[in-house]
């Protein structure tokens, strides 16, 4: 063997040496991050279902909490279907709204188009509780009375920078091509965009959507003086409407009781795996809405 | 005030005395020769105050192949995207001078864009059919969309057609559902043109239509050009030399002069172009002497 030969592997087994400690390290740390993000989220989940899970009954859909929160049994249905009620309706409010203003923001382009982008990203950064008391004074003080549809109002306000955001993104995304095709077809805009340009962001813009009812279900502070609470079921959303955390809140509150506390913790564990639901169904959607050769 | 704007009619396929320009007749004018479709004179185009096209005229022929060769940045695809209108689509783009499309100013203050680019259809460099349609849908919705079909059987036998037309029927007959990008670049282009002659345009433009392809896919696309100029007029753009004298009837060789706008230096019949040029830089170019 030739001395360069010799020397040539020599510097190769250094190499080999140093980057394969290098890997090892990084494997290490990937490993450590790995348990420290997955611990904590595997111990509220088991948590969640240990302390929540002996609560969970037929009963628990089918009938409505029991006036005194003290008391056993009774159920959640008002607060879950109160939470659905509001979710869905605020959601109907946000999709077509939020669409609509990333629509506008891309068409119409320079000052007008960043303000709006400013603006959704100002009411983005809103501490929910400040939505709260927006919607109280715009709602709830102009109609006279708490009611569901002021919670919806509420829930949509918090919704809507996230819709947003998310098809704005998306649209941008749209290649410049497409576009020029569709103009060269002489498509008029509103059409473009609603047969071109929004189906090929559909995805992006579900998953957008889904990401915004999961922030929304599991809101508090915008319905605490906007649909207030009902201890009765109702389908009226011009009356006070129950829900999900509003319920939790004010058992967990009284955990002292034994029995708000297990209906506390009963409650949260419906909540979580109602929003992974809207999570894996959102991850559905989206997949099923890729154009076929991509799925 | 606005205008009623005129839907563009394609000229009668026989000698046409006037232009049938619909309810806006007033606007109608006796026709120019016969032969010419659409007529530049004295073009310029600007993007914001920088000017890329210097003062073009150009007659283009009816049912023939017109093609535009030139350097790199000359102002080739610019001067293209002035006929249908696309060009001031980008912002602060302009145009100055006259075009026009069987005696009728495109850019007069009664002609509606969007009826320009239903009239004079246009493909592109990269083929971009809609991703999320099927090849069905990509030639059927912009007819549908602009009102020229109803119907499940007629967006059949539309499809069909164009598909035919495009000579890419036989390749794709059994997958109309597939997705538009699905198909191989050269298939994709000539989903495009099919796309494009669904709205039954007049002029078509092709912008380097087969720079993207192999050169089977070329040849294919070259001889559907051939078969579609008998109902087209047909302008294209191209970098290729053999394929411009290969199908193109006449040719237009532009280059950018010391402003760096382009201009034009000669426009023949293509054998006369390429066999005897009356300029010099014609020469060179066309023979690969140049720079
Ligand atoms: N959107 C735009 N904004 C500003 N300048 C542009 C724009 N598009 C093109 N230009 C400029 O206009 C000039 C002409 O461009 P054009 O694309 O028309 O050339 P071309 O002859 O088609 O070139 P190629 O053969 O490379 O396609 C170029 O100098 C280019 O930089
Ligand atoms: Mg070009």
């Amino acid at each position: 063997m030739s001395s360069s030969a010799l020397a040539v592997s020599d510097r190769l087994r250094a190499t080999s040496r140093a980057r394969h400690a290098k890997d090892r390290a990084l494997m290490v740390l990937a490993w450590a991050a790995l348990v420290v993000a997955v611990v904590p989220l595997v111990a509220i989940a088991w948590f969640l279902v240990e302390q929540g899970v002996r609560s969970i009954s037929l009963e628990f859909f089918t009938s409505d909490p029991p006036g005194d929160l003290s008391a056993s049994g009774g159920g959640i249905r008002n607060a879950v279907v109160g939470t659905l009620l509001m979710t869905g309706l605020a959601t109907l409010i946000a999709v077509p709204a939020g669409i609509a203003l990333a629509v506008f923001a891309r068409e119409i382009g320079g000052r007008v188009a960043g303000s709006v982008r400013f603006v959704v990203d100002v009411l983005a950064g809103l501490p929910s509780i400040v939505v709260g008391i927006f919607v109280y004074s715009l709602v709830v003080v102009t109609t006279g009375h708490f009611s569901g549809l002021a919670g919806a109002v509420a829930l949509a306000v918090i919704e809507l920078p996230v819709i947003v955001v998310a098809s704005d993104e998306l649209l941008r995304l749209t290649d410049r091509r497409i576009d020029e095709g569709t103009r060269a077809l002489g498509m008029l805009r509103w059409r473009s965009f609603l047969s071109v340009f929004i189906p090929t962001a559909l995805s992006g813009i579900i998953t957008g959507v889904l990401l915004a009812v999961s922030r929304a279900i599991g809101e508090t502070a915008p319905l605490i003086f906007t649909a207030l609470g009902n201890n009765f079921f109702t389908l009226d959303m011009n009356e006070p409407v129950q829900a999900m955390p509003l319920l939790i809140y004010r058992n967990a509150l009284n955990s002292a009781f034994p029995a708000a506390r297990d209906r506390a913790m009963g409650t949260a564990l419906v909540l979580v795996v109602i929003v992974l639901a809207f999570n894996l169904m959102g991850r559905w959607i989206a997949r099923r809405a890729r154009p076929a050769d991509q799925r | 005030m606005t205008t009623t704007p005129i839907r563009l009619q394609p000229p009668p396929v026989e000698p046409a005395p006037v232009v049938s320009v619909s309810a806006a007749s007033h606007n109608a004018k006796m026709l120019e020769p016969a032969e010419l479709s659409v007529e530049l004179s004295g073009v310029n185009a600007f993007y914001g105050s920088r000017r890329v096209v210097r003062d073009i005229s150009l007659p283009v022929r009816s049912n023939a192949i017109t093609a535009i060769i030139g350097p790199s940045g000359c102002g080739k695809s610019t001067l293209l995207r002035c006929i249908n209108r696309m060009h001031e689509l980008t912002p602060g783009a302009h145009v100055e001078g006259r075009i026009e499309y069987h005696g009728i100013d495109l850019y007069a203050p009664d002609i509606d864009p969007v009826a320009v680019r239903r009239t004079i259809g246009m493909v592109f460099q990269q083929p971009n059919p809609f991703p999320t349609m099927s090849i069905h849908d990509n030639v059927a919705a912009p007819a549908r969309f602009n009102g020229l079909i109803a119907g499940k059987a007629a967006e059949h036998d539309l499809v069909e057609r164009c598909l035919r037309q495009a000579a890419l029927w036989d390749e794709v007959k059994d997958k109309l559902k597939a997705g538009g990008t699905s198909l191989s670049g050269g298939q994709q282009q000539r989903l495009c043109i099919a796309r494009a002659l669904a709205l039954e345009p007049d002029v078509l433009l092709m912008d380097e239509p087969c720079s993207a392809l192999d050169p089977i896919a070329t040849l294919q696309v070259e001889n559907l050009m051939v078969e579609l100029k008998r109902d087209y007029t047909i302008i294209i753009v191209t970098h290729n030399m053999q394929q411009a004298s290969r199908v193109s009837d006449q040719t237009a060789f532009l280059t950018m002069g010391d402003d760096r706008a382009g201009y034009l230096v000669e426009m023949a019949d293509t054998v006369e172009i390429f066999t005897n040029p009356r300029q010099q830089l014609t020469e060179d170019y066309v023979s690969g002497r140049f720079g």
